[in-house]
């Protein structure tokens, strides 16, 4: 039994050899860097971009403008649907006439070493004249505002009007309304991007190294864009040191790097820095959100009132609006609460673009309506989980339908028994026992989040599985992977149903060279859609093989049974054959069991070889969670300590628990981070003033309080075969609302601790407000 | 720009190099000598994936230049690591998911790998504080922890010392 077994990941390995091979490992012969001069400038007119004296140091091949673009080239592309039409906001490679955030590329440098095109970038002369800079979405909507884009600063307005919230706020007898701010912040992986892109002239050839999460669709992308046929193009996923939905995405060095290199017709690396980095990627978060909570006598939710406004940066980038758009479709949360109002607008600025970040919108969303919660609990005089018990969807109402959607898809949960989970989450912490108040002269505080995480999303996931004439299967799955642990999952669902061991289970991901077509990973999918493909196709494997040894032994295919690798007749004490006689017998050619391969055409002769592409259901698996937290605050100082931490949810169920673990953990040290620590400010100028990791803050060990996981597999997921949900996004995606409600637990405050990050100044700040006031 | 030769010991192997006087210790190691374990994450001295043992101390790769490694003695993750299969540490670490996309795990390992060749049997806040300097986005740092806790464990139940710090054969 493989599926459910806390088996050591068969990656590790390599890493921990230092054997692991990332994109700045990789080189090849005749190999030049690219190094991207980016605009020091927020908002500015490109005047000229003087090139003479960079093109005359020793070493420097090529300084490429945007006046090098080929004719025609269109912007980088969304790839999923928007609300509206936001066709106007996207971004070119490079700068065209204006650059609208720091960062922005302005010219690509490819030199023979990165230090040479470094140097070249300080001789290139930029004759910008500089804009008034646009940082902040209010002002962004004021009436006489520095318009980023000639189309206006509004990108997007949409919403829903679910019900009837107004009906219901003038009946309600508690109403609570807020303000709750999100601050930017992003994924910020441990290794920063790079590519390297290889143009084999004579046969046309392009082989790129480096892309990840999403190749098919950079690929593709990409031959839209170079005009080139897509199978022309190879994308292949190195070892990739974190991506958390930020990286893989198609950025403007997605087509510079690889143009470059058709340019030069020499193979063109480059590595980014962690400073341009920061500038670079897609920053996330960002938002605040209007909440109106209203309840009856009773203690039932009756409507949720929410006005949301995300600040989108410089340009709309390959994610579009999605963050917002999650955040809007899921903000009810696990109540059943049927009278909802959004009214959602995405504004453009002069800061970097934004995309996702693990968990979007739904760390966002769950903060600023849990803290909306505990307030409406404070208000009423209710026990605050005894007011969320109250109004959790019922099992019996599952498959429940929000009523809201996202990115062209309804919002539904498709199966869980929230109170069950919720009711165990809360006695396995102690939610109900007493606790010490003070500690110290430090205060205790309590809190919890509840919260629904949709999972497995994206159309459809791919694998080919091939079992060669030894026995060995190999796994070639159209998914990706950035470190969680894919091709141990991946593998342990085939030795499973293959009954063959982990050993001589290879997968193999992330590059189109292997498979024709991949969904990539996101959205906490790859376990869900990707495990899915590669159940299917391993018990389309075994069906096959079953096939092939009853033609050839003459034997019933019911009465054959796989089980050790090998195929097995009745209880007979050896086996009929190996399934690697099995593979052998199918080789296109073999005679073993078709005996004349008549008419040129081999049907089944094919190798012991399934191609399985498996559709994704479009609502997902939800996964309901509880976060629990105990927290100590010095109110002298504001400074916070979180004592210990708790998830709980329930994943339907679980392919390898140590992983499952482990994606919790990982991911609630990434929501405290985002809770207490990271923040991405900008200044006037639009100039990003926490752009190293001495101001941008992440949590190290000393940050870390001890985490429980508490897994269930209660529910499993009715959408897909396994009943697998998605566990990627549910750590992070409940923390700031916890701690947030600890603290102010603690400090017995109804005011305050609505901005994220929960600095120690904003925790003073929240002290002396009486319960109530 | 002028090169410069560099002569030291890597991995117990007396190496030579000629580096511009502004190569970085780490894009050395990396670039000159293909020793692509030492990670870097930022390049300005914070996350700890580049930490290599310099002279028996934890230091971090990519603040130093490599005409400073004159006549140093240089352990980086390919040294210690066995010719197969792992370290005991290494092995702490699958067993217990210290490591998630293995980017930051080179420097973890070389700093449990200092901490435990000089103090076996680390108290918790030793292998804390040993570990505060390193940065993992993945983990959480609680397997990390898990597998150090685990191996100074197993070190006292077999009473294991502290390695002979001897630096003589480097004369
Ligand atoms: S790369 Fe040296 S400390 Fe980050
Ligand atoms: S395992 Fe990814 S940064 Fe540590």
């Amino acid at each position: 039994m493989a599926i459910g077994e806390p088996i050591v990941r068969v990656e590790d390995e390599r890493f921990l050899r230092g054997e692991g091979r990332f994109i700045a490992d990789y080189a090849l012969p005749r190999m030049v860097e690219a190094h991207i001069l980016r605009s020091p400038y927020a908002h500015a007119t490109i005047r000229s971009i003087g090139l003479d004296q960079a093109l005359a140091l020793p070493g420097v091949h090529a300084v490429l403008t945007c006046d090098d673009l080929p004719e025609g080239l269109p912007p980088i592309h969304c790839r999923i649907p928007t609300h509206g039409d936001l066709s106007p906001y996207l971004q070119y490679p490079l700068a065209l006439g204006k650059v609208r955030y720091v960062g922005e590329p302005v010219a690509v440098i490819v030199a023979d070493t990165r230090a040479i095109a470094e140097d070249a970038a300080e001789l290139v002369e930029l004759d910008f004249d500089p804009l008034p800079a646009v940082t902040d979405p209010a002002a962004a909507l004021a009436a006489d505002a520095e318009q980023v884009h000639e189309a206006g600063n509004l990108a997007g307005r949409w919403g829903f009007d679910l019900g009837d919230v107004s009906g219901a706020l003038e009946a309600a007898t508690f109403m609570v309304s807020d303000r709750f701010s999100i601050q930017r912040h992003t994924a910020m992986p441990m290794e920063t991007r790079g590519l390297l892109a290889y143009y084999d002239v004579g046969r046309g050839l392009l082989d790129i190294y480096g892309p990840t999460k999403v190749v098919h669709t950079n690929r593709n992308l990409l031959a839209t864009m170079l005009r080139m046929g897509e199978a022309e193009i190879r994308m292949i996923e190195p070892d990739v040191g974190g991506s958390f939905g930020a990286r893989g995405e198609f950025y403007p060095e997605d087509f510079l790097i690889p143009f470059a290199a058709i340019k030069l017709r020499r193979p063109v690396r480059w590595i980014e820095d962690r400073v341009e980095h920061f500038a670079a990627i897609n920053h996330s978060r960002d938002c605040v959100f209007d909440v109106t909570v209203a309840a009856d006598a009773d203690g039932i939710i009756t409507a949720f009132d929410v006005k949301l406004v995300t600040d989108m940066g410089g340009y709309i980038r390959t994610h579009g609006d999605v963050v917002p758009s999650h955040a809007g479709a899921s903000f009810p949360g696990p109540y059943r609460v049927r009278n909802y109002r959004l009214d959602a607008m995405t504004v453009m600025t002069n800061k970097t673009p934004t995309g996702t970040y693990r968990a979007p919108g739904m760390f966002e969303a769950n903060f600023a309506r849990e803290r909306a919660i505990d307030r409406l609990a404070q208000k009423m005089g209710m026990e605050r989980a005894e007011l969320r018990r109250k109004n959790l969807i019922l099992p019996e109402q599952m498959p429940w339908h929000v009523g809201t959607e996202s990115v062209k898809r309804p919002t539904i949960f498709d199966s869980g028994n929230f109170p069950l989970i919720f009711d165990r989450a809360t006695d396995a912490f102690g939610w109900s026992l007493p606790y010490q108040r003070e500690v110290d002269g430090w205060k205790r505080g309590r809190g919890m989040c509840a919260l629904v995480e949709p999972s497995g999303l994206g159309p459809f996931e791919g694998v080919r599985i091939e079992v060669d004439q030894h026995g060995r299967v190999q796994i070639f799955s159209g998914s990706s992977n950035q470190g969680q642990g894919h091709e141990t999952v991946l593998a342990q669902i085939a030795s499973e149903v293959l009954t063959v061991p982990m050993e001589k289970v290879r997968v193999r991901h992330g590059d189109t060279g292997i498979i024709t077509f991949g969904g990539g990973t996101y959205a906490s999918r790859t376990a869900i859609i990707g495990g899915n493909a590669v159940y299917s196709a391993s018990i389309s494997v075994r069906t096959k093989a079953l096939d092939a040894a009853s033609r050839r032994f003459g034997i019933p295919v019911e009465e054959l049974d796989l089980r050790e690798g090998a195929i097995w007749h009745g209880l007979n004490n050896e086996p009929v054959a190996k399934i690697g006689d099995i593979a052998r017998m199918l080789m296109p050619g073999n005679q073993e069991i078709l005996q004349t391969p008549s008419a040129g055409n081999i049907p089944d002769n094919d190798g012991l070889v399934v191609t399985s592409y498996v559709r994704a259901v479009s609502a997902g698996a939800a996964v309901f969670a509880v976060h629990l937290a105990d927290v100590l605050v010095d109110p002298a100082t504001g400074e916070t300590r979180v004592e210990r931490y708790m998830v709980a949810c329930d994943v339907g169920r679980q392919i390898n628990p140590m992983i499952v673990e482990g994606q919790i953990v990982g991911g609630v040290a990434q929501g405290l981070g985002g809770t207490f620590l990271e923040e991405l400010t900008y200044n006037e100028e639009g100039q990003l003033t926490t752009g190293t990791f001495t101001d941008y803050l992440m949590p190290n060990i000393y940050d870390m309080p001890p985490v429980t996981s508490l897994v269930f597999e209660e529910s499993p997921a009715t959408t897909n075969a396994l009943g697998v949900k998605g566990v990627g996004e549910v750590g992070p995606s409940g923390v700031a609302a916890a701690v947030g409600n600890a603290i102010a637990d603690a400090l017995g405050t109804s005011v305050g601790l609505n901005t994220l990050p929960l600095t120690p100044q904003r925790v003073i700040e929240a002290i002396g407000f009486e319960v109530g006031a | 720009m002028n090169k410069r030769r560099v002569d030291l010991t890597v991995n117990n192997r007396a190496v030579s190099m000629m580096v511009e006087p502004r190569l970085s210790l780490a894009d050395a190691l990396r670039g000159e000598l293909g020793l692509t374990g030492t990670h870097l994450g930022c390049e300005h001295g914070v996350c700890g994936a580049c930490t290599i043992i310099v002279d028996s101390d934890p230091v971090r790769g990519c603040l130093m230049l490599a005409v400073q490694a004159e006549g140093a003695e240089i352990v980086t993750i390919e040294g210690a690591t066995p010719v197969v299969g792992l370290s005991e540490i290494q092995a702490a670490l699958r067993e217990f998911h210290g490591l998630q996309c293995g980017f930051c795990t080179p420097g973890m390992v070389m700093v449990l790998h200092h901490l435990f060749s000089n103090n076996p049997v680390p108290s918790d806040s030793e292998i804390r504080e040993a570990l505060s300097g390193q940065l993992c986005r993945c983990t959480g740092y609680q397997g990390i922890v898990n597998a150090a806790k685990a191996v100074a464990a197993r070190h006292m139940h077999q009473n294991v010392q502290p390695r002979e710090t001897s630096q003589d054969h480097r004369e």
